[in-house]
């Protein structure tokens, strides 16, 4: 107590008592200043806003370090207390002293007594500073798990785009209920377990780039020492509140980094509030009394583009803030030199940008066109999907220039030297293929360019007649031995299509591809009877009629999910004119993904015109568009439903699921199979959304059984159900997809 | 032997991180669980089955014998032993503190339930395109 007593006359405490009381209008003032400007620039960019609330937030600890500074110069002078030990004891006893003084002086005089209870404060708040700190730090050890090594691999790409040189880990945490970045020099993104079921790989991408734009920024840091201005100026409302400021704007720039990457605010605007709703889902959620800041996070995402502000307002606010500065200084007690705050105004005027926004919007998909031309042409045939996305998400010409050398390189079959091999066979393929192959239409685009750039020359041509050739590959990667490939030139205009039938290429018009779902109109009713198995889709077509009627095609194309497209060909390798078509629905459905999209969401439909079918000599009939091919929305599995329903014929696997109520969620999956005495092969996938494979089953079910049925546990969430059956004496697949969300 | 839920010992941290890889595969076989701690850190095939082992003695974990490979799975949700856990002082004393300390794609504040409400409206609105 002496100790004390004695302490709180000394000149230091007397200067803080001052400092602290002094600091009370101070930090009202520079946080009216960050409300004045925020006013003005409600429309201006995040970062310029955080900026201005980062700057008065810097100014803060400044401004108490300098009015301290003055306070002790000046101390001696103006210390009234005049203290003899003799009358100390019992004043300090007394608690307030024998007569206290409740005068304006006596007050002033007695400042000094906040100095004590202000570094009680300040330990407090820093020792629990420190106790969180070791608190977050266990996280990255405690109840984690990592995860399969592809989205550390995305996420590494993804850090790379944002050139983050240190290594970001990715971590499954059981303690976490949002997605979190902790750590500086070692960061590490914490994902809530299940966080990856039930949102789309884009989703999560955009949840990790957020995080990455935090690592990009220094913002673990920057957070860091907000917090130690937190817990020294802990005793002013407007600190925390500029604080709160600082936080929110931080978020908004983030969130702005997201969309100049991603380039689609309202998905990535869909993303945040999918998350928050997952996380009021989890059992012990408790939901905040007041509403949180997502929604007003989404609302400034969504409402781009923003109104723009008039060239004047930089200068009417630095105005303002003079105006406001100097009044400030007007209303400093005369006695008070005044001290060189002028720093922190200062620095909030030179946050102010010098003119009004404008979004770099004008990033979009508009590639130049040697860049365009490169992807769509050059390399159209050999470029992987996610080398396509990759390059169509670059932003300058620098980078393209980079990714096409990379390109290159990756396929170089000898590293080490200066000529690039493959690239060279590659350019002279498209050259032979221009050349040889042309006519309406360009050499590369027509079948024979495709198939020679892609697998090169043949090892064998025979042409049986001047309008048939039949192409013969040795060997081909992925697809087999003793490849035949048939192209017919069907016009005679010397355009020769890959086929097995003639007229299987013409049916398949491009623009078809759009199709959905497919009506069989009623007015070529004989020709597909009831008893016909039809191929619906990309495995389409042509099975067995009754003896009496003709061979039926029906060319219905339809959308394939490209998961499910690459599962079953890497599964079933069908044959190779059926891979080339798979692809080529894969691309046209790339490219028609977005034209899609809206079209579903708006529920537009698509109508492509039908021909005629044709009688051909030899007595089958081929059909170009048996009906009209209507595209409505549908999956693929409800559009096999609606065909069978059409032909009156039942499906020959049918899928349903059953779920269990007991703790741990088992489904089961049944599959129905029509008895016909022969033996099929079962396979079945489920996917999360986001094509990670859960649980995968496989099968041979002999003939007799009709039903088979599966039982898989699965956790929590939405996924994706694939089952196949295949006959493998007819080759005949089924398939069906559909959804399972379990809860 | 095996103990009534709510007198389940509460895990050990490593014991936790086997608990957290059956939480995020689902049940799993061993070597599903050793493969994906290696990825992380190195540790032995047969530290992790010794701990199978016991945590399934301790009822932790459940055994599942029907096939070959046995197949263990978590006996209690996630949430269970987080509640569990939140017995942890560091965690609960210091997780208000903690909280501002990480940067989230959420703010550390969950939503209320006026706004949970918008939030699902834009959501429907985002899915129909009206947005």
């Amino acid at each position: 107590m002496n100790y004390l007593a004695s302490w709180i006359h000394s000149s230091l405490a007397q200067a803080l008592g001052w400092t602290l009381a002094h600091f009370v209008w101070e930090g009202a003032a520079l946080a009216l200043m960050l409300a004045a400007g925020l006013r003005l620039f409600r429309y201006a960019p995040a970062r310029w806003r955080y900026a201005m609330a980062g700057a008065i937030l810097g100014a803060m600890p400044v401004a108490f370090a300098v009015t301290l500074a003055v306070m002790r110069a000046q101390q001696p002078a103006a210390t009234p207390w005049h203290w003899t030990p003799g009358l100390a004891i019992p004043v300090a006893d007394a608690g307030i002293g024998p007569a206290p003084r409740f005068t304006v002086q006596g007050i002033l005089d007695r400042l000094a007594w906040l100095a004590p209870f202000w570094m009680l404060g300040v330990v407090f708040f820093y020792v629990r500073g420190m106790a969180g700190w070791a608190a977050v730090n266990r996280l990255r050890r405690r109840g984690v798990c990592s995860l399969p090594s592809e989205w550390q691999a995305r996420l590494d790409e993804l850090a790379a785009r944002l050139r983050i040189a240190r290594p970001v880990v990715l971590l499954e945490s059981c303690f976490t209920d949002t997605p979190v970045l902790i750590g500086y020099l070692r960061p590490v993104i914490l994902l809530p377990l299940g966080c990856l079921t039930g949102l789309s790989a884009g989703q999560v991408e955009c949840i990790l780039l957020h995080e990455l734009a935090h690592v990009r920024r220094h913002d673990y840091v920057l957070n860091l020492m907000q917090g130690l201005v937190e817990g020294l100026l802990f005793y002013h409302p407007a600190v925390w509140w500029v604080s709160r400021v600082v936080r929110a704007e931080r978020e908004n720039c983030c969130d702005d980094a997201v969309v100049e990457l991603v380039g689609d605010a309202r998905s990535y605007a869909a993303t945040l509030a999918r998350l928050e709703q997952r996380r009021a889902l989890s059992p012990q959620a408790a939901l905040a009394a007041t509403g949180g800041n997502l929604m007003k996070r989404i609302r400034r995402l969504t409402l781009e583009p923003r109104r723009t502000q008039s060239s004047a307002a930089p200068a009417v606010t630095a105005g303002l803030l003079l105006v406001l500065f100097a009044a400030c200084l007007a209303a400093l007690p005369a006695k008070l030199p005044i001290p060189k705050r002028t720093r922190s105004p200062k620095s909030v005027l030179m946050a102010v940008p010098p003119q009004p926004a404008q979004k770099s919007q004008a990033r979009a998909a508009d590639l130049a066109t040697p860049y365009r031309k490169w992807l769509d042409e050059d390399v159209a045939y050999i470029i992987e999907d996610g080398e396509r996305t990759a390059y169509l998400k670059l932003v300058t010409d620098d980078e393209r220039e980079n990714f096409i050398e990379q390109f290159w390189k990756r396929r170089d079959p000898t590293p080490d030297t200066v000529q690039n091999e493959f690239k060279e066979e590659h350019y002279r393929r498209i050259a032979f293929a221009n050349e040889h192959f042309a006519s309406a239409v360009a050499g590369w685009k027509t079948d024979r360019g495709r198939i020679y750039i892609t697998y090169g020359p043949p090892d064998a041509i025979a042409s049986p007649d001047a309008r048939t050739i039949h192409w013969t590959y040795r060997f081909i990667d992925g697809i087999g031995n003793h490849v035949v490939i048939d192209l017919v030139d069907s016009q005679g205009n010397g355009e020769f299509h890959m086929t097995k039938d003639p007229h299987f290429a013409q049916a398949a018009a491009p623009q078809a591809k759009l199709g959905v779902s497919v009506t069989v109109a009623a007015a070529t009713p004989g020709v597909i009877g009831v008893g016909d198995v039809l191929r619906v889709g990309m495995l389409t077509a042509q099975i067995t009629p009754p003896p009496d009627s003709s061979l039926v095609q029906v060319d219905a194309v339809i959308l394939k999910q490209k998961a499910f497209i690459e599962g079953l060909l890497r599964r079933y390798q069908p044959s190779f004119p059926e891979v080339l078509k798979a692809q080529d629905e894969l691309r046209a459905f790339e490219q028609h993904r977005d034209e899609l999209e809206k079209a579903q969401n708006s529920g537009l439909t698509y109508q492509i015109q039908d021909s005629q079918a044709t009688v051909l000599p030899d007595g089958k009939i081929s059909v170009a568009g048996a009906g009209e091919i209507v595209a409505a929305g549908l999956t693929p599995y409800q559009l096999e439903a609606a065909l069978d329903s059409q032909l009156g014929r039942r499906p020959s696997c049918r899928v349903s699921i059953e779920q269990s109520a007991s703790h741990t969620r088992m489904v089961t999956v049944n599959v129905a199979l029509e008895p016909s005495g022969e033996h099929f092969h079962v396979f079945g996938e489920v996917t999360t959304l986001a094509h990670r494979v859960v649980q995968s089953f496989d099968a041979d079910v002999n003939g007799q059984a009709t039903v088979f049925a599966k039982t898989v546990p699965l956790r929590v969430g939405i996924y994706r159900l694939v089952v196949v059956v295949k006959n493998p004496a007819t080759g005949v697949v089924q398939n069906s997809e559909s959804e399972i969300t379990v809860d | 032997m095996p103990a009534k839920p709510n007198q389940l010992p509460r895990p050990t941290d490593a014991e936790l991180e086997i608990l957290t890889v059956l939480w995020s595969l689902g049940p799993s076989t061993v070597r599903d669980v050793h493969e994906t701690i290696t990825r992380r850190k190195p540790m032995q095939y047969t530290t992790v089955l010794k701990m199978l082992q016991i945590m399934a003695e301790k009822g932790l974990v459940e055994r599942n014998e029907e096939q070959r490979a046995h197949i263990y799975s978590a006996s209690r949700p996630r949430e269970w032993t987080q509640q569990q856990l939140a017995g942890d002082l560091l965690q609960r004393a210091f997780g208000g503190s903690a909280k501002s300390l990480m940067l989230g794609a959420l703010s550390a504040q969950p939503a209320s339930r006026q706004e949970l409400a918008e939030l699902r409206q834009f959501l429907e609105q985002y899915e129909k395109g009206t947005l």
